[in-house]
């Protein structure tokens, strides 16, 4: 890691679970989302419609498990977090950027680096 | 005490007979023309007088445009012969029948305990007396689904017949859509007897249909069997029957097949903004929709070539089965499939029979 490839953000402690900020990392809007703790920066510009996926809503995945015929499905929050597009609610999965409709989809990422309490995205040169 | 015949009587409520035949004479065109050509006939109140004012626009007879035999529902029952007649007119070697009168059990909205009744006498009488595969005539069971239990009785009185290929719903009247879990037994059932469960819509209850007050059986002819099928196609897909029973092979007869490149794409748009209200699926719904199978009748031969190529390749030529819905008034013969420019003669061969043997283990 070289100081040379970060781009600052800002105090991590400034920061509270579900809160972005955006920062221009070589020309690209990226978004820092802090989740449980977590941090994770993604291209702010949804694959769908170039929405700021970023300033959407931080929640954990919902799914559902068939149980047995006849049954309800039982759904249930699980652990992995997801951004949904605040424009028309495409979901990535936080960790792994994919879609949560089709992991094909994926949004771009970019390593995090928390240094001395500073929020730093790694531009990737 | 008086006598009525000493006295006046007046009769308040008396209910002349009139005929169609002869109130035609006395109307303005074109309905006069409209009405005499309909085959309506002296038979007064024998009629359906729905046929007359238009509560329903059902009427395949109406207006005398579809001549030939069978064209409407005859009043003489049909007898096994007529089947071999109608499958060596069409060049036919194997037929599902489907029972016509179990068609309006799709306008049923009630706990109906005649459907169960009508179900289970029309499977009897069909193993009886017409059903033969050795001279290529198998069936579709009847299955009155918003009565579980007898559907799963019926599927019990035909489990080691050879003669039956598959379930069937009718499915403009179920209420709820038939992806719920209501129905799950049936699907389990039909899966551990590895049979196709097969959507085909009926005529009952197309008027209603969204909203009322369409005129012509154009409008609701077009619209009611599309309605019914996309209604039904997005639950189960959504609810996840193909996830819950892999194994059970889902066919939908009677909407042609430019429908559901449309509703693939639209159900897409919608899933991949709110995947999490179908939860059970594990890859996007065109991936389950293109791996049910679907009658291509009424097939939509008058499109463009290209959009109906389209619509082939989108579903798979080895997902699409030939049906002629013979007798009814708008059957296909099998040119509709020979004729297609686009296809070849592999892709002809499985759509007229190999998928059906197949899907159907014919």
């Amino acid at each position: 890691m070289s100081i040379d490839n970060l781009v600052l953000v800002k105090a991590a402690d400034e920061f509270d679970d579900g809160d972005h900020e955006l920062v221009d990392v070589d020309g690209v809007e990226v978004g820092v989302v802090r989740a449980d703790g977590e941090f994770y920066a993604f291209r702010n510009q949804c694959p769908h419609d170039g929405g700021p996926v970023c300033k959407g809503p931080v929640s954990q995945k919902l799914v559902g498990e068939f149980v047995e015929p006849g049954e309800r499905v039982e759904k249930k929050f699980v652990d992995e977090m997801i951004i949904s597009c605040p424009w028309h609610g495409w979901s990535f999965d936080l960790e792994t950027g994919e879609n949560v409709a089709d992991d094909s989809i994926i949004l771009p990422s970019y390593d995090v680096v928390v240094d001395d309490g500073v929020v730093y995205v790694d531009d990737g040169n | 005490m008086i006598d009525a015949a000493e006295h006046r009587i007046i009769d308040c409520d008396w209910h002349y007979q009139d005929s169609f035949e002869e109130i035609a004479e006395y109307m303005d065109d074109p309905w006069r023309t409209q009405y005499k050509r309909s085959n309506w006939g002296d038979s007064g109140v024998k009629q359906n007088l729905s046929s007359f004012f238009p509560t329903s626009t059902g009427d395949r007879q109406a207006y005398g445009k579809v001549v030939r035999e069978h064209s409407n529902y005859p009043d003489e029952p049909e007898t096994p012969d007529r089947i071999r007649e109608g499958m060596e007119y069409l060049d036919i070697d194997a037929s599902l029948q489907i029972s016509h009168l179990a068609l309006a059990m799709g306008g049923v909205q009630t706990d109906d305990e005649r459907t169960q009744a009508f179900a289970k006498g029309h499977i009897r009488y069909m193993l009886e007396e017409v059903l033969d595969p050795d001279d290529g005539v198998y069936g579709l069971v009847p299955l009155p689904y918003s009565d579980v239990d007898s559907s799963l009785e019926i599927l019990e009185m035909v489990e080691d017949e050879e003669a039956i290929r598959g379930g069937c719903f009718v499915t403009a009247g179920a209420n709820p859509p038939l992806g719920n879990r209501k129905y799950d037994p049936i699907y389990e059932r039909l899966e551990d007897m590895g049979l196709p469960i097969v959507y085909h819509t009926g005529g009952s209850g197309l008027d209603d249909y969204v909203r009322a007050g369409y005129e012509e059986m154009i409008e609701t002819h077009t619209l009611g069997f599309l309605e019914s099928n996309m209604s039904q196609l997005v639950s189960v897909t959504c609810r996840g029957v193909p996830e819950k029973f892999p194994d059970l092979d889902i066919v939908f007869m009677e909407s042609g097949v430019t429908y559901v490149p449309g509703l693939i794409s639209r159900l897409e748009e919608e899933y991949l903004k709110r995947p999490e209200e179908a939860p059970l699926l594990e890859k996007r719904p065109s991936e389950y929709i293109t791996d049910y199978y679907f009658g291509t009748q009424p097939l939509e031969v008058s499109a463009s070539p290209r959009l109906l190529e389209l619509c082939f390749d989108m579903l798979g030529t080895d997902r699409l089965l030939y049906a002629s819905d013979y007798p009814h008034w708008d059957f296909d013969s099998p040119s509709t499939i020979t004729d297609l420019p686009f296809l070849s003669d592999d892709d002809r061969k499985r759509i007229l029979s190999g998928n059906a043997a197949e899907v159907f283990g014919l």
